[in-house]
């Protein structure tokens, strides 16, 4: 599903050339549930980013899907986020301006599909969140927990096979941290392929895999004790 | 085509008061841009109205002579004779006004001698074959005969009484008799009865008439003199008129060397004159309308900016979320194609009402339907290329904004 090899992503400024991604790889496999940990500053966004289609790499390969993304240009990724990629970010990121079924219609708005359809799928959204009956509210007339529901309802009712959650849980207390898990375990069931930035050991440790990311590279757990120990001690 | 429209009009419900001012400015652009394209077309027909004469051939000459003379009908003739001599002249006479001239000699007309309030105030024109130097074309009957013509100051002392013939022009004769043909006619003019015995196409009067009036002129049978305000209208063949102009002034200076030429202009340079404080108002209110369209569009690209500046973050969410750079720019363009209609629609009912209140305080003409499109292609025109700038910045907004704001 998702392959990168090789890949590098270097941030130029003027003054510094930061490596956030170093000889980078990854492969995660169709309906797999992967959870990506690390340090601040490790690189894992930038992975994300990258993954998602957000953003370009500078060197390396990857392949989404079968398909090398360095070959395609903007508006081709455009639409592959829009169909196949589902983003779930720390800060929500709903449009303060559009309530909320305005905000879970805008991806489904651009795939053109016709209003009776778009309707039927964002209320079925946001049923699955638990969240049809506020669909005429604006985000900031609701919970941060309620707001990371409507922003999981926005990625579902495109139906991805692929969904990116930057740390998803990161502004929410453990509760809700919870009720947000066992939202993307269900959709995991259901067939999608998860990549999942988290701080949370739990929630890590709720995924089929952990990939762990330091300096730029992802780090092989078992060959390195240390990391063995402290990913040991968090999972217990 | 995916327009938007429902969700960027309730984001805009969000932004009422910004929303409302750009909406206000442009209505009010709208408004004043339909009135002022329809005042500055009118006033340009209004410049273009025909005199009814040959404009390129003529020139008029004015003296203005010094000390008593014994005979003025002989100094008119001698005049007249110089001017004659001039090569390149063609015809040449003594005329009290010129079409769209200085100054207008009305008189009231009747169909009755005595009915108490004359049917209208026509502007009539003095002089020997006027009508055949200035080049006017007949319709009907004929001009004056020769032989017809008396002098005007003789006929100011009541020492003769001229021949009773009058030629009017078209508009004239439509306004006093509209059901019957003209020619064979009488009207009255003081308590003189003339009868009409030609009918000219047109002939427009000087002076500062109403417009409908314009051509309510006629010919009277006298022959005018310098001494009574007269002026030396003189035909040119063709091309020919600024060569004339000075030969004859220095034809006139020949005639009497102690006379002073107060005017020798182009007829073209007489009617330009004339439509000077029109043709000023127009650049005026082009001015104003330019100046109004330049701000109107200034206030669109700085909200837009603002407001590409404040959704920053969210348009980068739109392109995390799949919306090509196409797709951002036309957001914007399609918001401003609804906030640009929502104020030429309230422009157009505002056009109106600035229009009604010109008809009423300076007697405008009615705003025809056809001047409402003009303000409203103009302004979504208007709207949608200054608008073009900072939606292309929005499109630029990298998608990796959404995870990085
Ligand atoms: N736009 C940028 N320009 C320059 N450097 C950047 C840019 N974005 C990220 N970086 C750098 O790249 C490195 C990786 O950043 P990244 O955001 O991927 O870390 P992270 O693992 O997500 O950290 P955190 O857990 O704090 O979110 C960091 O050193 C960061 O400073
Ligand atoms: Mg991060």
């Amino acid at each position: 599903m998702l392959k990168m090899t090789h890949l590098a992503k270097v941030y130029r400024t003027e003054v510094v050339e930061t490596y956030a991604l170093r000889d980078f790889n990854i492969d995660v496999k169709e309906g797999e549930f992967v959870a990506v940990t690390g340090p601040s500053g490790s690189g894992k966004t930038t992975f994300l980013t990258i993954a998602g289609l957000l953003e370009t790499f500078t060197g390396g390969h990857y392949h989404l899907d079968g398909v090398e993304v360095s070959q395609l240009d903007d508006n081709a990724r455009s639409r592959i986020r829009n169909e196949k990629i589902g983003f779930i970010f720390q800060a929500f990121n709903l449009i303060p301006d559009l309530n909320v079924f305005d905000n879970v219609e805008v991806p489904l708005r651009y795939r053109g599909m016709k209003a009776a359809e778009r309707k039927q799928r964002i209320m079925d959204a946001l049923e699955r969140v638990g969240l049809a009956s506020r669909a005429k509210h604006y985000p900031a007339e609701l919970s941060g927990g309620q707001q990371q529901r409507v922003a999981i309802a926005r990625a579902l009712a495109g139906s991805p096979r692929l969904l990116l959650a930057d740390e998803p849980t990161g502004n929410l207390d453990t509760q809700m941290a919870r009720g947000v898990m066992e939202l993307l375990e269900e959709i995991h069931r259901e067939g999608a392929t998860i990549v999942m930035v988290t701080h949370d050991p739990e929630l890590a440790a709720r995924a089929q895999r952990n990939v762990h990311v330091i300096d730029g590279q992802v780090v092989d757990l078992a060959e390195e004790p240390r990391f063995h120990a402290h990913a040991h001690l968090a999972n217990s | 085509m995916r327009l938007d429209i429902a969700p960027i009009l309730s984001t805009l419900g969000r932004h009422k008061l910004t929303a409302t001012l750009i909406v206000l400015q442009i209505a009010l652009t709208c408004a004043i841009l339909c009135n002022a394209t329809f005042l500055i077309s009118d006033r340009l027909r209004w410049m273009q109205t025909p005199s009814g004469i040959d404009d390129d051939r003529i020139v008029r000459l004015m003296v203005s002579d010094i000390g008593p003379r014994a005979d003025m009908h002989a100094r008119v003739e001698a005049d007249l004779a110089a001017l004659r001599a001039i090569p390149g002249v063609e015809a040449v006479t003594v005329t009290n006004s010129l079409p769209f001239g200085p100054s207008s000699w009305n008189t009231p007309v009747r169909l009755t001698r005595d009915q108490s309030t004359p049917s209208l105030e026509a502007a009539a024109y003095y002089g020997e074959a006027v009508g055949e130097t200035l080049g006017l074309r007949l319709v009907a009957g004929r001009f004056i005969r020769p032989d017809e013509y008396t002098w005007v100051d003789d006929h100011a002392a009541k020492q003769v009484r001229g021949s009773p013939v009058v030629v009017v022009t078209q508009a004239l004769a439509q306004r006093l008799f509209p059901d019957q043909s003209a020619i064979g006619r009488s009207i009255f003019i003081g308590d003189e009865e003339l009868h009409i015995v030609g009918i000219v196409e047109r002939l427009a009067r000087a002076g500062d008439q109403s417009r409908s009036g314009v051509y309510e002129t006629l010919l009277l049978p006298w022959r005018m003199v310098t001494a009574y305000g007269g002026g030396f209208a003189v035909r040119a063949r063709p091309g020919e008129a600024g060569r004339v102009r000075q030969a004859a002034a220095a034809a006139l200076k020949a005639v009497d060397p102690r006379r002073v030429i107060i005017e020798k202009r182009l007829y073209t340079e007489v009617r330009d004159r004339y439509f000077a404080t029109d043709r000023a108002t127009t650049v005026l209110l082009a001015g104003v309308c330019v100046a109004l369209l330049v701000v109107t569009a200034l206030g669109i690209v700085g909200l837009v900016s603002f407001w590409v500046a404040q959704r920053r973050r969210q348009i980068g969410i739109r392109r995390a979320l799949g919306a090509s750079r196409i797709d951002v720019l036309r957001y914007f363009q399609t918001e401003n194609f609804l906030l640009a209609s929502m104020g030429i629609a309230l422009g157009m009912v505002l056009a109106y009402a600035i229009n009604l209140l010109l008809m009423r305080e300076y007697e405008l003409p009615r705003l025809p339907f056809g001047y409402l499109p003009v303000g409203a292609v103009v302004l979504w025109l208007l709207g949608q290329a200054a608008v073009l700038a900072p939606a292309l910045r929005a499109a630029s907004v990298p998608p990796v904004v959404a995870t990085r704001g």
